[in-house]
């Protein structure tokens, strides 16, 4: 049953690439947050399945288990508690730069990153 | 009194949740940011020197395989942390002062802001906790990302968003690689990791352990606004508030030398990580000074400057023997006061005029003599200038490269200094020295005193490292050993 | 064979989002790719962080994006 874990593993790096690529090379702002928001997700999605244990329980002991026998069985439950911290992460950095988008898009009415994000030290020359 | 090494976390933490609650009541907020951040800098001195578990599950002995695990979280606090985070207790509850004497109406978010930064570098200093140490560096990125959103120099929003891109890409791959790291140990806590590194239970030359070290090397590069991100990195601190960006300085040197600890803990078995350090710091400490030469706005130019100086820290560390990296260690130290002065210093200048331009501003000199000379000292001292402190440090720098049969390097580490020197006199003289423009017209603005103030603190302490560095560079040296 | 549906879902709706014209579709589904994640952590053993990320995923991430669409513009020119 590594079969799990792999396939597992193939759609993450799959997410990381798919987020990169459009990170670097989408212009769209809105577009590249998305991106950036699915290399997060390929990272939360491999750290779980590095707890996954094939035929494995879930970690919980429930008071009718065996201890000694929940102890051989249960997947490794630390990677699942840190990646419920990184999700929130994630959602609260999506949610200030989606912030940023907005009041930018106030001063340039487009959403284009070349127009937005153009070297700052060349604007200033250009407004002097 | 070993409850006290939370709290360096917790009451920071606490003050910007509350600041931000009840910032509608200016005067009550102003007294109470000004409390907390007199404590900042008290508590760490005043604690004893140990380790912190959390929740208090003290570290237990695995029967089967006879290994030390740590369960908890754990703070451990040195004489390194403890002059690290005196130091930032120090600067912050400085730029704080300055923050509420110069406005009447002071705004709780920018607060909060500020001392969850503080926290969060207090935090990722302590913590033996890898992931932990994720956690505040997250934080960190968005309380400096905030910080230069707040300020109101122009095309501020547009760097602190490209700031948080390159943030929300360098972030999860450092997360990726910490994956890698917990796949090979099982664990998060730095110590065990490292045990299991030097015990040989991880094949230190699988591509695996290589990825997890390329993946977190990218993290901190970026953390640390070495090549490529130097140009970004300056750029927050030209856009940031001029205390705002004294703050930022401390922050990003802070997480440099904590992460870059973190992983010489972990992979200085590998021979190739050493190279890479030393092959960054350098590529800093060129380009830095190089583009910083370059620039006609003085806070860029002291911006190129910094990243130039963290070559030098980086240069420390990677060389790898006690007394490089003692001498590493105390050059941060250095760098965090006397580019805080810098940054205080040209501030003032800002303040007075409304003017950034280096070609447009001169004969300053007679009108804010006191403000020039502590910023000529301060120039001086990051030039590496007997007596000050950045003398002592480099020179350390260059003793350890030679000791280590790198001639090459204290060559090069010496011309950048002078390259440092050149670029600081130049910037000195167009703006203090030179004939007064005519169309210059020099407010009669008085600097503010706060400003006078925290940079006449700094100042003693640039002197008083540069003429008794032994007072800190002993204890630095106890915790290298320790941790060689 | 669950697993290897949702990988495909995941992926199909990644792509799928960011070659949309239409920025509101784009949100849409990033909430459908969170969701079937959600799915896959439960199949991976973790109904916690599953909790979590069919909450912050599905629904709380594609509405922050909804609301910035609504805020500047629709298209993508």
């Amino acid at each position: 049953m590594a079969e799990v874990q792999l396939i597992i593993l193939m759609t993450s790096v799959a997410l990381v690439i798919i987020g990169l690529y459009s990170a670097i090379f989408i212009d769209n702002i809105i577009k590249k947050i998305i991106g950036i928001s699915f290399i997060e997700e390929g990272a939360n999605l491999f750290i779980v399945a590095i707890g996954y244990k094939a035929g494995g329980v879930v970690p919980i002991l429930m008071p009718n288990m065996d201890t000694s026998w929940f102890a051989s069985n249960a997947a490794y439950p630390l990677p699942f508690g840190l990646v419920l911290t990184s999700i929130v992460i994630g959602a609260s950095t999506l949610a200030v730069m989606l912030a940023l988008v907005m009041v930018l898009y106030k001063k340039y009415g487009t959403l284009s990153t070349k127009v937005m994000l153009a070297d700052t030290s060349k604007q200033e020359e250009y407004n002097e | 009194m070993n409850e006290l090494i939370p709290l360096m976390v917790i009451v920071p933490l606490m003050a910007a949740l509350l600041i931000s609650a009840f910032s509608r009541f200016n005067t009550v907020t102003k007294i109470f940011a000004f409390v907390v951040a007199i404590c900042l800098p008290i508590i760490p001195i005043a604690s004893n020197y140990g380790l912190h578990y959390f929740g208090g599950y003290e570290p237990m002995l695995d029967n089967v395989t006879n290994v030390m695990f740590h369960p908890a979280i754990t703070y451990s606090f040195t004489f390194l942390q403890q002059i690290f985070i005196a130091m930032v207790g120090l600067l912050t509850f400085l730029v704080i002062f300055i923050y509420l004497t110069e406005y009447k109406e002071v705004s709780g978010p920018y607060l909060f802001l500020l001392f969850l930064g503080t926290a969060a570098v207090t935090a990722m200093l302590l913590t033996d906790d890898i992931f932990h140490m994720f956690v505040f560096f997250e934080i960190l990125a968005l309380a400096q990302v905030g910080i230069v959103a707040a300020s109101s120099i122009s095309y501020s929003n547009e760097m602190a968003l490209k700031y948080m891109i390159l943030g929300s890409i360098g972030s999860p791959m450092m997360l990726l690689g910490i994956g890698f790291l917990l796949a090979m140990t099982g664990s998060v806590n730095i110590t065990d990791i490292a045990a299991a590194v030097h015990n040989g239970l991880v094949d230190i030359t699988s591509p695996v352990f290589l990825m997890s070290l390329a993946l977190i090397f990218f993290g901190w590069l970026y953390a640390s606004g070495l090549p490529p991100f130097h140009t970004i990195k300056s750029g927050i601190y030209s856009k940031a508030e001029p205390h705002g960006a004294a703050l930022l300085q401390s922050f990003t040197v802070i997480s440099m030398i904590s992460i870059v600890l973190v992983m010489f803990r972990i992979y200085s078995t590998l021979p190739i990580f050493e190279v890479l350090i030393v092959f960054f710091s350098i590529l800093a400490m060129i380009l830095g000074v190089s583009l910083a030469l370059t620039q006609t706005d003085f806070r860029r130019m002291i911006g190129f400057l910094a990243v130039g100086e963290l070559g030098f820290i980086g240069l420390g560390i990677g060389l790898g023997t006690q007394y490089s990296i003692t001498a590493g260690l105390f050059q941060a130290l250095n760098e965090i006061t006397i580019t805080a002065l810098l940054f205080i210093g040209f501030g003032a200048i800002v303040n007075a005029t409304n003017e950034v331009d280096t070609r447009k501003l001169g004969g300053l000199l007679a009108y804010h003599p006191k403000v020039s000379i502590m910023l000529l000292i301060g120039g001086l001292a990051m030039a590496g200038v007997p007596p000050l402190s950045g003398f002592q440090s480099k020179l350390m720098l260059v003793q350890a490269s030679l000791s280590c049969g790198y001639p090459e390097i204290s060559i090069l580490a010496i011309v950048v200094s002078i390259a440092t020197f050149v670029v600081f006199v130049k910037t000195y003289y167009s703006m203090f020295l030179k004939p007064k423009p005519e169309d210059l017209d020099v407010e009669h603005k008085e600097v503010p005193r706060a400003m006078i103030f925290a940079m006449g603190i700094l100042l003693i302490i640039v002197i008083a490292f540069g003429v008794y560095p032994d007072v800190v560079t002993d204890g630095i040296a106890n915790f290298v050993g320790g941790i060689l | 064979m669950l697993e290897l549906v949702l990988g495909i879902v995941i992926i199909l709706s990644a792509i799928l989002a960011l070659i949309q014209k239409d920025l509101l579709k784009a949100a849409i589904l990033t909430g459908f790719c969170g969701g079937a994640m959600a799915v896959l952590f439960q199949i991976l053993l973790a109904p916690d962080v599953a909790l979590t990320q069919a909450i912050v995923g599905a629904a709380i991430v594609p509405v922050f994006i909804a609301l910035a669409v609504k805020k500047t513009q629709r298209e993508d020119s």
